[in-house]
């Protein structure tokens, strides 16, 4: 078992008010799982994932990441098996250093020493990994991050998430930001990443048709809650219309569904 | 010519502080007051060293040690028990203006007839006269410059340069950036702390008053090195911080030797220079503004 989450709460105090944003999850996710996360706002889809990575600590329960507990690691020394993709694509790369001195800080993982960064070697490699994006990016090493377009920069951070291939890779919203068919370039690359090395995944999402296209588990929170998980088969039958009914029958609003369930229009 | 020479001698003797300030406030992006305690740090280190009689080279080899660790404890405050940045460089600050008067037993230590690691180095390289002093400080100038070029382009060095970026990132591949702002601060305050070293050895005695300014001046220098060479990497801008030192010495001398005549004293150097970083630091929004934008 890649990941074991088990009876996770997590309690906010907003002022005098307090927050149940997960409320007792238990959640296991085998070696090779896809897994999309769908719920509505608030339903603790972030929090979960933060829960996870090691930047937010659970108030009970424990996280287990290939059979070690982790629950008091913090988010660094995690790292070293998780890769994470955020929905704002500034958060995942440097923006003043170098395309190649961005991707070549993710070729490893953990503390650094006092060898040169970039080798011939090294560029090459890296020129290699970024031809497979398919974008044209493998003649644009020397230049800075922040030249790069949205949706280039969020498809370089998924290629970066996964070089020193993690053991989970936990995306969060991560093609709401962009424009369709960027997203849709992005969600192309991100599958064929994550196929290549067999990565685990985790992909917390708000666009019904991204969560029942992709991966091959499907999870659905509601008020910090796993209130339906299914799997490849059951997945593969379903439509928007039937999971819009699975969300009514879970006692989602109305309203709240009208916001899960539309299409991505540049991100919240 | 001497007050050029003069100019060429300071500025790199003060530059590698401008250097110092150039990793904290421009690598970190970290704007780090200690380098005015950590300065004189190193002044009063190497001058009361040198005055029990060591060997000039090993007593500002201590002084950057020293700085190292005054640096290093800035960035503890301010990572490892959360405190704002700002105040715990003043802390660090204030508590090293006690120490440093601790170090030398009183507020000013003359160094006249005592050896100065850059005279020492000028007699052993047997150097020319009006020029020596200058050829030993770009010697070292330069040395610290490449060797931070050097760093800056190894794993560990692209780590810190990321961290004052995007901490998230740094820790996203398993890096603690509470660490590498630590490190990086100690090798800042160090730089700071060598050049407070020769600058007592040059000036021919150490004052716990020196500090005063450090941060605007390392600041003048960066800013106005980085005005004339607009760096794109950090070779240049390394350059740059040592270039704008060298300028922002100049200046200083200049004044000093012709502002009387527009009714300048000494006293006014630090507003002078204070309003130089200010003029720097408002130009984008005045640019801004003047185009129309509103910020």
């Amino acid at each position: 078992m890649i990941l074991e989450l088990s009876g996770i709460s997590k309690t906010f105090a907003l002022g005098a008010e307090r927050v149940e944003a997960l409320r007792g999850v238990d959640l296991a996710l085998e070696e090779g799982e896809f897994a999309a996360v769908i719920g509505s706002n608030g339903a603790g889809k972030s929090t979960l994932l933060n829960v996870i990575a090691g930047t937010c600590r659970p108030s009970r329960g424990k996280v287990l990441i290939g059979g070690r507990d982790v629950t008091r690691w913090p988010a660094h020394r995690r790292a070293r098996w998780i890769g994470r993709v955020f929905q704002d694509p500034l958060r995942g790369t440097a923006a003043h250093m170098s395309l190649a001195e961005n991707l070549a800080l993710a070729l490893r993982k953990g503390p650094r020493g006092l060898f040169p960064l970039l080798s011939r070697a090294r560029r090459r490699h890296l020129e290699e990994a970024l031809a497979r994006l398919g974008m044209g990016l493998e003649g644009r090493l020397r230049e800075r991050v922040d030249h790069l377009s949205g949706g280039e920069r969020q498809a370089v951070t998924v290629l970066m998430a996964t070089l020193a291939r993690p053991k989970l890779l936990l995306l969060d919203e991560h093609t709401a930001a962009l424009d369709p068919a960027n997203a849709e370039v992005v969600l192309e690359v991100t599958e064929r990443l994550v196929a290549q090395d067999g990565i685990t995944t985790l992909m917390v999402t708000h666009r019904m048709d991204q969560a029942l296209r992709t991966g091959n588990r499907l999870i659905m929170m509601h008020k910090g809650q796993i209130r339906l998980d299914l799997g490849e088969e059951e997945k593969g039958r379903l439509t928007v219309d039937d999971l819009v009914s699975l969300f009514r029958r879970a006692g989602v609003a109305d309203d709240e569904l009208l916001l899960a369930g539309a299409p991505a229009n540049g991100g919240k | 010519m001497a007050l050029f020479i003069h100019a060429v001698e300071q500025g790199l003797i003060y530059g590698l502080m401008a250097l110092g300030v150039y990793v904290s406030f421009r690598v970190l992006a970290f704007p780090d007051l200690s380098v005015d305690g950590t300065f004189p740090l190193g002044a009063a280190a190497a001058a009361a060293l040198i005055a029990s009689g060591w060997n000039p080279f090993l007593a500002s080899l201590v002084a950057l040690g020293v700085g190292a660790v005054a640096g290093a404890f800035t960035g503890v405050l301010a990572t490892k028990f959360r405190i704002q940045g700002l105040l715990a460089g003043v802390l660090t600050m204030i508590m090293l203006y006690s120490i440093n008067l601790r170090i030398m037993g009183r507020p000013n230590l003359p160094l006249l007839g005592r050896p100065s690691a850059l005279a020492l180095a000028v007699g052993t390289l047997h150097l020319p006269r009006p020029w020596g002093t200058a050829v030993v400080a770009a010697l070292l100038a330069l040395g610290f410059k490449l060797l931070l070029d050097l760093f800056f382009h190894t794993e560990l060095g692209t780590a810190m340069r990321a961290t004052g970026d995007n901490p998230d990132m740094v820790r996203a591949f398993g890096m603690n950036p509470e660490t590498l702002v630590i490190l990086g601060l100690a090798l800042s305050n160090g730089l700071v702390a060598l050049s407070g070293a020769l600058a007592a050895q040059y000036s021919g005695f150490a004052d716990v008053g020196m500090g005063v300014g450090t941060i605007v001046a390392g600041l003048a220098s960066v800013i106005v090195g980085e005005m004339l060479l607009r760096p794109g990497s950090v070779i240049w801008a390394t350059a740059a911080a040592l270039v704008g030192s060298c300028l922002y010495r100049g200046a200083i001398l200049v004044a000093l030797r012709y502002g009387g005549a527009l009714g300048f004293t000494a006293s006014d150097l630090k507003l002078l220079t204070a309003l130089v970083v200010l003029g720097a630091l408002m130009a984008p929004a005045l640019r801004a503004r003047l185009k129309g934008e509103t910020a």
